[in-house]
Order: structure tokens, then sequence, then C-alpha cells
């Protein structure tokens, strides 16, 4: 589905982020990307959504270059986009229509659905997530966790093929990230791929099979079965996941 | 050799031994009997608070039920304009209270609380300063009711002509003010928003105002959040306004890099949805009863208002 092949990307063109990275996602497949903190794995969620594109290294998406000329192209930028989701870390980035039933309504009718059918699929999401009340309130109103899930509903009710989560539990209570985690298994058993960026390991085999892990020098350090990765106590360590001893 | 003043911990982390003692800075834990003087830091906190005050005042105040609460936001929106032009018509100062009464009623059965009316006051009160040079004969020649000086013989002061026209600009610009907010306080801003799209406003502008609004809120709560941690920390009772004017233009900084990166990623996240530049939104407006009903007396209250100014000259 998605493809990225010796990808490195640089803030600025001085600050590095990714260095020759390569990865590959698979339909059905919950993948996690590991590292510490400013390891670059937001860049590469936002690489892989088509948000920023790499210094050098190629990405490809069902078969196709993904590139900024790529996605000039209006049509191919709507397919893309319609199959690609991104839940970012921060909800309020996420969380900027005036309501709730509105935001969750922006992508589904920017996608082209008719507004009976956003809206119906609008109510669907926000039930399915359990936040149905709060519909008709301004994203002031709402608490930490309550963004998290309206951001969470945003990106679902586009019903993309690969979903892309920037620490997809932060701000979630243990009842909600349960739920979420049962979701996301759904999801992939239904052939929906998950990347999840996160340093959580204490939940790590709930929420992904596959591992990514980055090193704090912006390479990737291993790609294996989740459970083989938090065996290997020496390249958590490397990678700053765990602490020594 | 090892340095005295650095505690070994552990394997990883070396500890200044000031760290695990107590604090000999720290003034003793007693009431002083001074009172704490408050400084420009706590006026910032304060005046952000309410404005986040204020927004959820408004907020409650459209939600809840009332007369003009019952109206669509574009009925409000247009009868709001209808008003304001029939108001910029009126030149009596009579006919001005007569229609601030009138709005303060519509107020009253509107539930709109007394602290959102405060700025009813306010305004007139600073145009009462902008307008009392009016009022002198020196700037608006006429009839001196009220002699405060006299020059070669003649007494000057206070005209009939310049206190009128002061009375008439008061009054205009308090009764204007306080149809705009009985409209802003009784319908929500996203209906306000979603109405100025209804009427032509280009929908990309009336998009941005939503976006400013949410934002700017969001963006008020952080600069409180800033400004209560740099009280928190403040322990001495000397004034701190040079400080907290340095950490204010400090912060001003910190939350435009904020905004800055802040606009970024919400088009990334627009982006990432889809957005290509034509936003389509859901339309939630809807006429009803008391539309009719409204779209039928403001007209006609504000063709009764010409009149009556009409007649009084």
């Amino acid at each position: 589905m998605l493809s990225c092949e010796d990808v490195s990307y640089s803030y600025l063109d001085r600050f590095p982020a990714l260095d020759e990275v390569s990865l590959d996602v698979l339909p059905g497949q919950r993948l996690a990307l590991l590292g510490a903190n400013g390891c670059g794995k937001t860049t590469l969620l936002k690489v892989l959504a088509g948000l920023v594109f790499p210094t050098t290294g190629t990405v490809s998406a069902f078969g196709r270059p993904l590139t900024e000329d790529a996605l000039a192209d209006a049509g191919l930028n709507a397919a893309f986009r319609a199959r690609v989701g991104l839940c970012f870390q921060n909800p309020d980035v996420q969380v900027f229509s005036p309501t709730v039933r509105e935001e969750v309504a922006f992508g589904p009718l920017q996608l082209g659905l008719p507004t009976d059918e956003a809206l119906a699929r609008t109510t669907q999401v926000l039930e399915l997530l359990g936040v149905a009340d709060l519909a008709d309130r301004t994203p002031m109103q709402l608490s930490g966790g309550q963004k998290k899930k309206v951001a969470i509903a945003s990106v679902l009710a586009t019903n993309p093929e690969v979903l892309l989560f920037d620490e997809p539990t932060a701000a979630l209570d243990p009842r909600s990230r349960l739920w979420l985690e049962d979701l996301l298994a759904t999801l992939a058993a239904s052939g929906t791929a998950i990347v999840s960026a996160t340093h959580d390991l204490d939940r790590l085999t709930h929420v992904a099979d596959r591992a990514v892990v980055l090193a704090e020098d912006h390479r990737v350090l291993a790609d294996a079965p989740t459970t083989e990765i938090l065996a290997d106590h020496d390249l958590l360590v490397t990678a700053n996941l765990v602490a020594p001893g | 050799m090892a340095d005295p003043t650095v505690l070994h911990v552990g394997q990883h982390v070396d500890v200044p031994a000031w760290l695990l003692a107590p604090e000999p800075h720290a003034p003793v834990y007693r009431p002083s009997g001074r009172r704490r003087r408050r400084g420009f830091l706590d006026a910032t906190a304060d005046r952000s608070a309410q404005v986040l005050r204020q927004v959820v005042l408004c907020d409650e105040t459209a939600a809840r039920p009332g007369l003009l609460q019952r109206l669509d936001p574009r009925t409000a929106v247009v009868a709001m304009l209808v008003v304001l032009v029939a108001l910029a018509l009126v030149h009596h100062p009579v006919v001005l209270v007569v229609a601030w009464a009138a709005v303060a009623g519509l107020a009253a059965a509107s539930r709109v609380p007394v602290g959102l009316a405060r700025a009813w006051v306010v305004v007139p009160a600073v145009t009462c300063l902008v307008a009392a040079p009016v009022t002198l004969s020196v700037v608006r020649p006429g009839d001196v009711v009220v002699v405060l000086w006299t020059w070669h013989g003649t007494g000057h002061g206070l005209t009939a002509q310049g206190l009128t026209a002061a009375a008439v600009l008061v009054a205009r610009a308090g009764c204007s003010v306080a149809v705009v907010l009985l409209v802003t306080a009784t319908t929500s801003w996203t209906g306000l928003f979603a109405a100025l799209g209804a009427l032509g406003v280009p929908r990309v502008f009336a998009q941005v105002l939503a976006m400013a609004h949410r934002y700017l809120v969001l963006l008020v709560t952080v600069a409180a959040d800033m400004v209560t941690s740099r009280q928190v920390r403040t322990i001495t009772g000397v004034r701190h306004d040079r400080t907290g004017r340095a950490v204010l233009g400090a912060s001003v900084g910190a939350l435009v890099a904020k905004a800055y990166q802040l606009t970024d990623e919400v088009h990334q996240a627009m982006v990432a949805r889809g957005y290509r530049g034509h936003t389509r939104t859901l339309r939630t407006c809807r006429f009803g009863a008391a539309d009719l009903v409204a779209a039928l007396v403001v007209p006609a209250a504000a063709a009764a208002l010409l009149i009556w100014d009409g007649t009084l000259g």
C-alpha cells in the first residue's frame, strides 16, 4: 500500500529527522513505529501521509510514486486522501471546525460525499466512539480525551485503507484505550493497515503485530514482529526505549 | 577527586547536593501581614481568564431558551443590519433612547446575563469622553446654556446644539453597540459564521473567521497558562513589573511561534482530509415561524423609528 525506500528528510535542510529509512505498509497489518522522542516518528507519518516530501529517497503509494507533483493532480490527490488518514498527536491541530459535528463531517464532505450521507456517517462514527452527545459542542468545550476521540472520529469518517496514528492512545482513559485497541484490531482484520507511532511498550502487542524501531540517529534500527522486538532488550536500550540495566 | 557538592545516586544521575537538602532561601511559612501587590502579570492573567469567561458565557447564553435565540442566524444578522442602518439615520436623541430601552427589553426577554451587558454602559461612557469637546462653544458654536468662561466679554461654555450633537452621538453609539452585542450574545458564533457564508460573504472568509475565533481562544488559554506558570514560580513580594513585562514580551514571541507552528499543522490536518482550497461545509441553518415574525416586525419597527424621528424634526 505504502512504501518508503532510503527516505531522508531534514527540517530547514539543517535538522535531520529521517536518515535512509525504508519500510513497507501492507494491507491488514498493524505496524508500530517505535523510537525515543525526536527520532523522526511523526515526520515519517507525515511522509507516509504525503504532507512532507523526502529530501532524498522515494515513497510510493498504491503502486504509484508519491511526490508533490503527483499530488498536484486533483484526481490522484482525492484518491490518495480518501485512502490514507492521519490522526495527529495534538488533537487541537485536528479539531479546527466550529462544532464536533462539522469537524467529523469535514473529511467526508471534502471527499465529495452528499451532505446527507456525510451527516449519517458522522452520526454513526460519533456513536461508535461514544461521543454522540458532544455533536453540537465547540472544541473549546471538550476535555483533552474528548478532543482526542473527536480527532479519531474525524479520521475514521473518511474510511481510509491506511490509518496513520501519532500516539493513538495518548490522552485516553484506560477504558477508551482498550476500546481503541479493539477497534484497531477489528479494522485490521477487515484489511485496513494501521500504522501507529508510539513509545509506549506496555500495550505494544495490543496495537501492533510488527514494529519498526527508529534510532536516535534517525535510521531504522530494526524491523521485525513485535514479540521479537520486545524480547530484544539490548535493541530497546540502544533505541532509548527502556532504561539500561 | 569526587566533587563534594554532587551526590552520586544509582548509576545514571548525579544530583547536586542542594537539591536533596531543605531550601535555605525559602521564606518562613507564616503570614507576613502585608498584602501582596498585584502587578502587570496578575492583570494579564485576570484579563485572559475574563476573555475566556466571556466566550463561555456567550456560548451558554446563545444555547439557552429565549426570545432571540429562536431566530435563525441568517435572520438575526439581517435584522441586525436593518436596525443598524435605521439607527444611523435617526437624528433625535429621544428616539435613540427609546430604541435603546427596546433593545434592553429584548435582552431581558432573551435572558442575556448582566455580565455580558456591561459593555452597554462602558461603550457610551467612553463615547462621552470622545464627544465631550463637541459640547463646547469653541467647537460647536450655538446657544450657550452653561457659561464656563468669558472671552472678550462673550460667554463661552456648553451649547444647546453641542449637547444635542453629543447626546445623539453617545446614544447612537451605545444603541448600535447594544444591538450588535445582543445579536452576538444570543446567536452562537458557529451560527453567525455559517450565516455570513449563507448571506453571500465568501465561504473562505467565513471559515477563516471561524477558525480565527477557535484558535484565538486556544492561544488565550496558552497565554493564560504561560502567565500562571510564571506566577506560581514568583516567590518574593517584590514588584516585578519590569521583569513581568519582559516575561510577557517573551511569551508573546513564544505565542507567535506557536501560532505559526499551529497554522502549519492545522493546514496539514486539513490537507490530510482532502482539503484542496475549496471547502464544503454543513448547512445547519433552518427558518421557522419566529423568523417570519422577525421579518415582519423588524422592518416595521425600523420604519416606525424613522417616521417618529421625522416628525420630531
